[in-house]
């Protein structure tokens, strides 16, 4: 698979984010006018301007844009990593910018599933623990509601023989998709993806993004995939362009694809 | 599921050498406190055990009980101070004697069962009362075995036996002061009287040691009153022992837990990635240090564990010639000092994972 950003080339260039924004008013995840402005020696380091958008529940999103563009920065604060220097950032009715430190972790175990590039899963525990891990992050979760999730995610992911395995005992594939299950243990409003597909081949990288697109579906939840490569971007409902900290456009998928 | 005890249980290897090593530093510090409290105990434990609270020397002795002559009379004139509930003579002197592993030296002490000056570490038997009598520490004796006194030829019978009651770290016996007095008066047939070494003073009730003990060095003439853990204190060497083997054991203490901290450091910086990864999953910097401080406590535990059998077997296996043995309370007292301290020096870990970014774990940095 090829690391290099494809640059979109549309017939019609798509909407405006902040236009298109507006045209979505029930999204669950909701940007306005968000900045993230880095301090660097006396200069500033503006890795993410004025960016707004919507996203609804159920909806499957890329947000694509070459190395540097702001993406991963961007899908750092709306999954409650960074906080935004100004802007808002409201997921499903919770202003994320304004949550204290304890809160954004909690927010973060509750509200969101993280799937990070290659894979990160922790090395001392197996497959099934990776998943469990997550249930001890929440009160609200029983042991024995959390195996069955577990047990059950892992064999809808084609994962039940490796449950028992360590990180280190299963290929890139496996782990990506351990991550997948992990993201989706503590059923999340969000589903934060970025680069799934960077340390996988072409055709294990398209199976991991549709495994990922069939879930968000069905579960009903909203996710939001950082790739730089455009072949993954069909498996997504819409597609937020950015360049230089900035979204320039939203596009249908198939006005990307040649 | 317990992320600490799941990784100790994945990471055997890695843990069972921490654990090893960290038991031999403790094993250190446990065996170094047993040998110097052995030791001290050897010194001054015929001293501590003497019945009473204050003693009293010869003004002359320079604060040295073996260097101290008292006239037997002063007794009676230590019993009219003021606080003085009763007084008793001791005498005490190196002597030849037939022991159970051969000839040797044999530290006598001469007093009275009853009276102050009496040993208290008692542990079978009874004290001598007659002068054929002997109660012994150190050297193996059991009741009924016999000590024969070199210089009159006389064997006297084991009738109790003593424990933290030796003098000079030698194998002490106690006997009535009479049998004292005919070993030193067989040894010296001219002398007028035999000498005390000290006065034992058992102060009134209420009255305090320290004010009885400057009172008779006020009132009675040529002699200096000591509360006895000062006494105990001023024999020769104690306090360069005491002081040597607790910079000895202080350093390993210090030295062993710097160590546990940068041990505990070196996991925690080997699993930065993981801990940002469960930060950024929304793990919150308690949960993660509370795994760490799990993980010192049970290899501190573990350790503590084996390096008090390690001690055992060393203590079991020492050839010292003076009495060592394990205390519980200083196991405990060992122990527990080495996981707290443990525990703070774990902060160091706890404080590297309170600086995670977790943004850092999606690269956004």
């Amino acid at each position: 698979m090829t690391d290099d950003f494809v640059p979109a080339h549309p017939d019609q260039p798509g909407l405006d984010p902040a236009v298109d924004a507006g045209e979505h008013g029930d999204a669950i995840l909701s940007l306005r006018d968000v900045s993230k402005v880095y301090q660097s020696g006396d200069s500033e380091v503006r890795a993410v301007s004025g960016a707004t958008m919507a996203v609804e529940q159920e909806e499957f999103v890329s947000l694509l844009g070459p190395s540097g563009s702001g993406k991963t920065t961007l899908i750092s604060m709306i999954g409650g990593l960074l906080s935004p220097t100004s802007g808002q950032i409201l997921v499903g009715g919770t202003d994320v910018g304004a949550l204290s430190s304890r809160e954004l972790t909690r927010f973060r175990a509750e509200r969101v599933g993280f799937v990070f590039q290659s894979a990160n899963l922790v090395p001392f525990l197996t497959a099934r623990e990776n998943l469990l891990y997550v249930s001890t992050l929440q009160k609200r979760v029983s042991r024995k509601e959390a195996q069955k999730r577990a047990d059950q995610l892992l064999s809808e992911l084609g994962l039940a023989d490796r449950a028992k395995n360590l990180p280190e005992q299963l290929s890139g594939g496996e782990r990506q998709r351990v991550a997948i299950g992990r993201a989706l243990m503590n059923d999340p409003d969000l589903i934060l993806v970025d680069e799934p597909t960077a340390a996988l081949d072409t055709q294990l990288g398209r199976q991991v993004v549709e495994l990922l697109a069939r879930e968000v579906k069905q579960r009903g939840k909203t996710g939001i995939m950082v790739t730089h490569d455009l072949r993954m971007v069909q498996y997504t409902d819409r597609v937020f362009e950015i360049l230089d900290g900035h979204l320039t456009h939203v596009e249908q998928p198939s006005a990307l694809q040649h | 599921m317990n992320l600490a005890l799941t990784e100790m249980k994945r990471s055997k290897l890695k843990f069972g050498l921490l654990i090893g090593a960290v038991a031999l530093l403790v094993f250190l510090v446990l065996f170094l406190t047993t040998l110097s409290t052995a030791l001290v105990t050897s010194i001054t434990g015929a001293l501590n055990g003497l019945d009473g609270q204050v003693l009293v020397y010869s003004d002359a002795a320079r604060d040295n009980l073996q260097a101290s002559r008292l006239p037997p009379t002063v007794v009676a004139e230590v019993e009219k101070v003021p606080g003085v509930a009763a007084a008793g003579g001791v005498t005490l002197g190196t002597v030849s004697a037939e022991l159970l592993d051969g000839s040797g030296d044999l530290q006598l002490v001469g007093s009275t069962a009853g009276e102050p000056g009496a040993p208290t570490g008692l542990v079978a038997g009874e004290l001598p009362a007659r002068k054929d009598e002997i109660a012994m520490d150190g050297s193996g004796y059991a009741l009924g075995d016999e000590v024969t006194l070199s210089e009159v030829d006389r064997a006297l019978t084991v009738v109790g036996l003593l424990k933290g009651s030796q003098f000079n770290a030698s194998p002490t016996g106690y006997v009535v002061p009479a049998v004292y007095d005919e070993v030193v008066r067989a040894a010296n047939p001219g002398v007028p009287f035999v000498p005390l070494n000290a006065v034992a003073v058992a102060v009134s009730p209420g009255a305090d040691p320290a004010v009885v003990a400057q009172q008779i060095t006020d009132d009675v003439p040529k002699v200096k009153g000591y509360v006895k853990g000062d006494a105990v204190s001023l024999i020769p060497g104690v306090e360069s022992i005491t002081q040597t083997f607790g910079i000895l054991v202080g350093l390993t203490f210090v030295i062993g837990i710097v160590v546990i901290g940068f041990f505990f450091l070196i996991l925690t910086v080997q699993k930065m990635r993981t801990f940002t990864l469960l930060r950024a999953i929304g793990a919150s910097t308690g949960k993660l240090s509370a795994a760490v401080a799990v993980q010192i406590a049970v290899v501190v535990i573990a350790a503590g564990i084996l390096a008090v059998l390690l001690t055992y077997g060393a203590v079991q296996g020492l050839s010292t010639g003076i009495p060592v043995t394990l205390s519980p309370v200083l196991v405990t007292g060992t122990v527990g000092a080495v996981l707290l301290f443990s525990l703070l020096a774990g902060l160091l870990s706890i404080r590297r994972i309170s600086g995670i970014d977790p943004a850092t774990a999606a690269g956004a940095r």
